[in-house]
């Protein structure tokens, strides 16, 4: 598998992002991942600060976001990165253990691109996991790459 | 909440108006076997305002007739009082008369001069009128009627002894009568003029002076009776003005708690989504992780396991996987009373069909006889009524699973013009009808975990549902010969959510 591209995965809890990752491992994608552990590091990733300052510049194929994060959750990253202008264009997957409705409408209205609940089985968990990866991060095309110019 | 909207159901309509009193004034009036202090409280307060106005209403008729009596009374007495003035002028105006009358007759007899016959003659004509007077003026006391008759032949007499002596001087000349004329003709008659007259003067004049009593007297009583009356209506008044704000009060007073309990409500509900939000997201995360783990440390150890602990590897994650699957039915009946309901014409026909082509997957292997009657549309909301019969099918399919050949059969009951009843019938296991009452519940299952699996909250939602639609459920069953499950919907479709009704129960 070839990624250009790396694929930004907000996660707060260690297991599930170790579980993630050991999904995304069968396919060979894990070492492309960039595990945020909330979502003021997912914002600094994207736009190039904290420890992510002298990160390679551009903006990685597809964003995984859980809801609910510390600090900064995962519907305000969401809100902040389709309000910006350089960065809506990047894909948003929501990966995420609610399946309630009212998070499920706010997340597509706030302009998410797809919306998952987490299964509870892990052999369903991975293969949802290795799709996602292999999907957003392989098969679709992700959009025009942009310098991080706004920085 | 439900004892609330009872008490309100039961309050009458308000009909407090006087111009009703005389009807509906009975219950004021207690029975005389009744004890005084029972019978008050048990009047509702639309009653006792009732009671209150017919006495004020009954006491102004009281009052106004003690009044209209009294004022009757003391015009009566006015009107006599104006007769007895009158007879004392008339009276004293006789005397005078009379009295002149003699004096011009005497001098006549002493002259013989015309002029004071004429005189005399203008004097006694007045006589008949004298009479008629006294007569009207006198006619209603027996007392004076008699001496008027006394005065009426003393007067007569006078007049006619006067007169022949008026016939003596003209036929025998003055010197005739002198010494008549120095006596006076009618002197004696006149003299008992004058002392009727007195007497009846004496007694009208008592006669005004006791009415004149009377009259005080009665007047001071029907001042003294108004002025007690007035304050008795005041005291009436107030009371029932007590009562009334008593009332309102007290009506207040419940609207205000409604409200308070309807926010405390409120709260408790957003608490409820807060609790089923951090379930549906918290509560699977280490589900996920149990079985996460479990599958990678299997696939670790794999070749080093041996089948005990492959075994309890498995049981591990089964035992994670039943608990998420708990999890979502949680979830799930808890949205089902929470989700706003729609309300469209459902086609049930079409609805089955599609129930069944979901379930087809499970029934490979099976061997399954449907019987299918054509069912009505009815009124509710699809995704719900989907859950309901996918619920219903489901349990047929399952419980019928250690039949050679399973029978379901869905079809709908006569119908009434109030419901539509439906109904999901198998050959399965059925079930002692003894525990029919717990089949509804949440997490009630009759059966092993081992016998079917399931998580016992199947016909909780189908009940909650069915309860939200306005409907009724209730199932038959006999142990090993099958079950029969029934829904029953609304016609016209529920009037209005039927979600309190569901909590109340």
């Amino acid at each position: 598998m070839t990624l250009a591209k790396p694929i930004v995965l907000a996660e707060d809890n260690p297991r599930d992002a170790e579980l993630a990752l050991a999904a995304m491992e069968e396919e060979q994608i894990s070492d492309k991942v960039v595990l945020c552990q909330d979502g003021a590091e997912v914002l600094d990733y994207l736009y190039c600060r904290g420890q992510f300052k002298t990160r390679l510049k551009g903006n990685p194929a597809v964003v995984f976001l859980d809801l609910k994060m510390p600090k900064v959750n995962g519907l305000e990253v969401l809100r902040t990165i389709k309000a910006d202008t350089n960065l809506r264009a990047i894909p948003v997957v929501m990966l995420t253990s609610s399946r309630e409705e009212r998070d499920l409408a706010e997340s597509y209205t706030l302009g998410a691109n797809a919306y998952v609940v987490k299964p509870v089985e892990f052999e369903q968990f991975v293969s949802a996991v290795k799709e996602l990866g292999v999907f957003w991060g392989v098969i679709n095309e992700p959009p025009p790459e942009r310098a991080c110019s706004h920085q | 909440m439900e004892s609330a909207t009872n008490h309100q159901a039961q309050a009458p309509p308000v009909h407090g108006e006087v111009s009703t009193l005389p009807v509906d004034s009975t219950p004021t009036i207690p029975a005389p076997s009744r004890s005084t202090v029972g019978w008050f409280p048990v009047l509702t307060i639309e009653h006792r305002v009732l009671a209150g106005f017919s006495l004020v209403f009954v006491g102004i008729l009281i009052i106004s007739a003690i009044s209209y009596r009294n004022t009757n009374g003391l015009l009566k007495n006015s009107g006599l009082d104006g007769r007895s003035h009158a007879l004392i002028q008339l009276l004293g105006s006789i005397d005078a008369v009379m009295a002149e009358a003699e004096g011009t007759h005497r001098r006549y007899l002493v002259t013989g001069e015309q002029a004071y016959l004429d005189a005399y003659k203008q004097l006694i004509a007045q006589k008949p009128a004298f009479t008629t007077y006294l007569n009207e003026l006198t006619r209603d006391s027996d007392e004076q009627q008699r001496r008027v008759d006394d005065l009426n032949r003393l007067m007569e007499r006078q007049l006619s002894v006067e007169s022949k002596a008026i016939t003596q001087v003209q036929e025998r000349g003055v010197q005739s009568v002198r010494k008549m004329a120095l006596e006076g003709a009618g002197r004696h008659e006149l003299d008992g003029i004058h002392q009727i007259i007195h007497e009846m003067d004496v007694y009208e004049r008592q006669a005004v002076n006791r009415r004149v009593f009377a009259s005080a007297a009665s007047t001071r009583h029907t001042i003294l009776l108004l002025s007690v009356g007035a304050g008795l209506q005041l005291v009436l008044l107030a009371s029932v003005y007590y009562l009334i704000r008593h009332d309102i009060t007290e009506r207040r007073r419940v609207a205000g708690e409604l409200r308070r309990r309807g926010e405390l409500l409120e709260a408790a509900n957003k608490e409820l989504e807060a609790f089923s939000y951090s379930v549906s997201h918290d509560l699977r995360a280490p589900l996920r992780h149990i079985d996460g783990y479990a599958a990678l440390l299997r696939k670790t150890v794999d070749r080093s396991l041996n089948e005990k602990g492959v075994r309890y590897l498995q049981t591990i994650s089964d035992a994670a996987k039943q608990m998420g699957q708990l999890i979502d039915d949680l979830l799930v009946f808890s949205r089902m009373g929470r989700q706003d309901m729609l309300r469209t014409t459902v086609n049930m026909d079409q609805l089955i069909k599609s129930i069944l082509s979901d379930l087809s997957p499970d029934l490979h292997g099976r061997q399954i006889s449907w019987t299918i009657a054509p069912l009505p549309e009815v009124k509710g909301d699809p995704s719900m009524l989907r859950q309901v019969f996918m619920n219903l099918l489901a349990n047929a399919v399952k419980f019928t699973s250690t039949k050679p050949v399973a029978s379901i059969e869905i079809g709908v009951e006569s119908s009434g013009s109030e419901e539509i009843v439906l109904y999901v019938r198998d050959n399965g296991v059925g079930f002692d009808m003894q525990y029919a009452p717990k089949l509804f519940g949440v997490f009630q299952r009759l059966h092993r975990a081992d016998e079917f699996e399931g998580t016992g909250i199947g016909l909780a939602n189908v009940r909650r549902i069915v309860h939200r639609h306005g409907g009724r459920t209730w199932a038959d069953g006999v142990p090993d010969k099958g079950a029969t499950f029934h829904v029953a919907l609304p016609r016209e479709g529920s009037k209005h959510d039927a979600r309190q009704a569901d909590c109340a129960r």
